[in-house]
């Protein structure tokens, strides 16, 4: 067959099973390892160490940083039905913040990106727009009926707006939108009490 | 057969209804041409491209429905770029200007918007049925188009869509005298919903069968849905918080008993478990539930709802029920034809939740299933060998192992026998989606046995050009072949041109197919559109001359009788 100018690179990785022979054509096999760490400018591709299936013999692989990997398109299954599971919110990476956001007494919940906003004011614009003016409370000692806690990645509620804010988007969850009445065990001054 | 009047001929034509059926009398000779051209009331196009909207009104003057695909299937997968193509505008601007008197448009993957919508629905008279599946471009203004204009609709149904959800009043557009609703499904919207608009149009629609919510339609609101159409069949449910009154919990059920005739039902996104034992009354009738979106609810009671479904034919659920939850499947649907299994966890956290032995037990347990889309961490050789002999009736069977080049877990071993195994026991098998590790024998066995096979998915498979060559050569049916990050090149797309006459098309992705290979097939083939989808570099591989030996990222090859098209995007090079 010819090979017509297919002057392929040999490939850093040569993946084989053990005891296979390495004699034949050289394998020109896109190792998923190799993809991942020539491909570019497509979204979020981090590279990830050890997601190496046992039996192969892969070279080169504690090159790779750790982190989570994205491959583009994989597993395969379909944008909407991405968007649409929970399992999707990230919290390691700003932008893909994705958090879901309920509201006492509304029965519906709703999703925002934490990294569209740039800080706690911003955070309580956003809020204020999601559920249209209820006039939501982010910080103690304002003079309001709902106050906004948070469920961190230990799975514990904390009132919003303790922490930094970047230490509060990295560890957020999800969000809580309840009424200040409720809101027990938080430290929180009863309304128009001063301090 | 010229001794029958056309008009009787054409009686019997009525009665064949298949496309290809229907493609086949039309071949035989040119008097049954003539008439079945004339008598087509359905057109399927498989792909937009293919065909022009001209061409399309030459041949069949007369039709009624028109079915239009647009994107190809990995463009769900986020692989084909934002802009490539797939405008349905063009087709309702050339069908509203001819005298066709459009009844029906089914939409898959293409791009709609609202301009396109408002024509639709001041163009055709008689419209009745518009169904858009994994469409994007448009808003609920344009849906807004639809309600008012359309008088005689029947079906409104939007299949996870991306709809621009301006929170208008879209429902309330259907005029006070509408009452002909049949379909109406708009869960995909992501926005606050007219309640009140709602329930009047509900409530007026005595022939509603099909109603599928979206996210903001609260318990006490469904009660009350469900309560004035008892007639309904098909029903998808919005999300609830967490917390709900009893008080509406009992409405509910109250309701719900009386929707004796509902026999299938989806939704449940953010559900709380304890609503979803609201509809155990009804389980004994469903033969479609879908709960894939239901990631709010744990295994158990996706089980305990599962246990008093036995007529159920059609499932669609999460993971997260487990291989026990996939064996109570088991023991309970018995009439089950179609299962799919959706992972929960899309950054492979290796939760295993499922695994091989739940589809075996399935196999095992249910013996009319013939179609299958299964998400799981690990497979063996053994368990597709027992699920081959315990399941020769596979018509679809796509199995997804989510870490790539996956072997055989306990053996380490590819799982070329597995596969192997099924297509040799499934011989009317016509779609088949592979992973895990695999090399050139899968597909060697694939071109063997798999005489039926119409649409193959390959992802992170193969070893040589052997692999294609072996499935190209073997699959006499083949129409359309996807294929991703797998060693295939030049010399395997090259083989046998003429091969890509009886396919629809072939998409290749971070392959080895240089753009020499692509250049060289687009001379050799003049009926193919070969398009390089370069999205990094917008034409930059033709400008620099690029040597011939540049690996294409991206081609996607169609035949076509009406040559390059003419919307391409500039990322799109059309050799």
């Amino acid at each position: 067959m010819e090979k017509d100018g297919l002057e392929l690179e040999i490939t850093e990785l040569r993946l084989g099973l053990p005891g296979r022979d390495l004699t034949e054509k050289i394998m020109k096999k896109r190792g998923f390892m190799e993809m991942i760490m020539t491909s570019s400018g497509s979204n979020s591709e981090q590279c990830e160490s050890g997601t190496v299936s046992s039996g192969v013999d892969v070279e080169k692989v504690n090159d790779m940083p750790a982190g989570k990997t994205q491959v583009v398109g994989w597993p395969p299954v379909c944008s909407y039905r991405r968007k649409n599971s929970c399992k999707e919110v990230s919290t390691t990476k700003v932008g893909l913040g994705y958090v879901k956001v309920s509201m006492d007494g509304i029965p519906y919940l709703r999703k925002m990106d934490l990294g569209s906003s740039q800080g706690y004011d911003d955070l309580a614009f956003a809020l204020d727009k999601l559920f249209h003016g209820i006039g939501v409370a982010l910080k103690d000692g304002d003079n309001c009926e709902y106050v906004t806690i948070y469920e961190d990645k230990d799975g514990d509620w904390m009132l919003a707006g303790d922490v930094p804010w970047v230490m509060f988007i990295e560890s957020c969850k999800r969000l809580r939108i309840m009424k200040r009445s409720d809101a027990t065990g938080f430290g929180l001054q009863p309304r128009g009490v001063d301090e | 057969m010229n001794y029958f009047p056309d008009e009787v001929v054409e009686h019997v034509f009525d009665f064949v209804t298949s496309h290809k059926d229907r493609n086949s009398i039309s071949l035989v000779c040119k008097s049954w041409f003539k008439i079945e051209r004339y008598s087509r009331q359905n057109v399927f196009i498989g792909n937009c491209y293919s065909i022009n909207p001209e061409r399309l009104l030459r041949r069949f003057p007369c039709f009624k429905s028109l079915t239009l695909k647009g994107k190809p299937h990995f463009a769900d997968f986020n692989l084909v770029p934002h802009g490539w193509g797939g405008f349905v505008q063009p087709w309702i601007e050339a069908l509203a200007r001819s005298r066709v008197g459009l009844e029906e448009l089914r939409l898959k993957r293409m791009v709609v918007t609202d301009e396109s919508l408002e024509l639709l629905s001041r163009s055709f008279v008689n419209f009745k049925s518009l169904v858009l599946v994994s469409c994007e471009g448009f808003s609920t203004d344009g849906l807004a188009s639809i309600a008012s204009n359309c008088r005689h609709l029947r079906d409104l149904d939007l299949q996870e869509n991306e709809i621009d959800d301006h929170r208008g009043q879209w429902l309330s557009c259907f005029p006070e005298a509408y009452t002909s609703l049949v379909t109406l499904n708009f869960a995909c919207l992501e926005g606050e919903t007219n309640l009140v608009a709602l329930e009047r149009l509900v409530a007026r629609s005595p022939n509603l069968r099909s109603l599928k919510l979206n996210r903001a339609v609260p318990l006490d609101a469904l009660a009350r849905l469900m309560a004035c159409a008892p007639q309904i069949v098909d029903l998808g449910v919005g999300s609830y918080e967490d917390e709900q009154d009893s008080e509406s919990c009992l409405k509910l059920q109250a309701a719900i008993r009386k929707c004796t005739s509902l026999r299938s039902l989806s939704g449940f996104l953010e559900a709380a478990p304890h609503c979803l034992s609201a509809f155990h009354p009804v389980c004994h009738n469903l033969t479609y539930l879908n709960l894939s979106y239901a990631a709010e609810i744990n295994g158990s009671h996706l089980i305990r709802l599962i246990e008093h479904c036995k007529k159920l034919q059609r499932l669609w659920i999460l993971d997260s029920i487990g291989d026990k939850g996939l064996e109570v499947v088991a023991s309970t649907c018995k009439e089950l034809q179609e299962l799919r299994v959706f992972p929960t966890d899309l950054q492979g956290g290796g939760n295993t939740a499922v695994t091989e032995d739940g589809l075996v037990a399935i196999s095992a347990g249910c013996p009319k299933l013939h179609s299958i889309l299964y998400f799981c961490q690990q497979m063996t050789n053994a368990a597709l060998i027992t699920v081959a002999k315990n399941c020769p009736n596979f018509i679809r069977f796509r199995l997804c192992i989510l870490e790539p080049h996956k072997p055989d877990h306990v053996t380490s071993q590819p799982l070329d026998e597995g596969f192997g195994a099924i297509v040799q026991a499934c011989k009317n098998l016509k779609r088949l989606s592979v992973s895990g590790l695999l090399t050139d024998q899968v597909f060697l066995y694939i071109g063997m046995f798999a005489t039926q096979l119409e649409m193959l998915s390959i992802a992170f498979a193969g070893d040589t050009d052997k692999g294609m060559l072996y499935v190209l050569n073997g699959c006499k049916k083949m129409r359309k072949l996807e294929i991703r990050d797998s060693p295939f090149g030049d010399t395997a797309l090259l083989a046998d041109v003429n091969k890509y006459v009886t396919m629809r098309s072939l998409w290749m992705s971070s392959c080895e197919v240089t753009l020499g290979g692509c250049k060289r097939l687009a001379q050799k083939a003049p009926w193919l559109n070969v398009e390089i989808i370069n999205e990094n570099d917008n034409n930059r591989m033709e400008e620099n001359g690029y040597e011939g030996r540049q690996k294409v990222d991206k081609m996607y090859l169609y035949r076509t009788v009406v040559g390059t098209r003419v919307d391409a995007p500039p990322f799109v090079w059309i050799l």
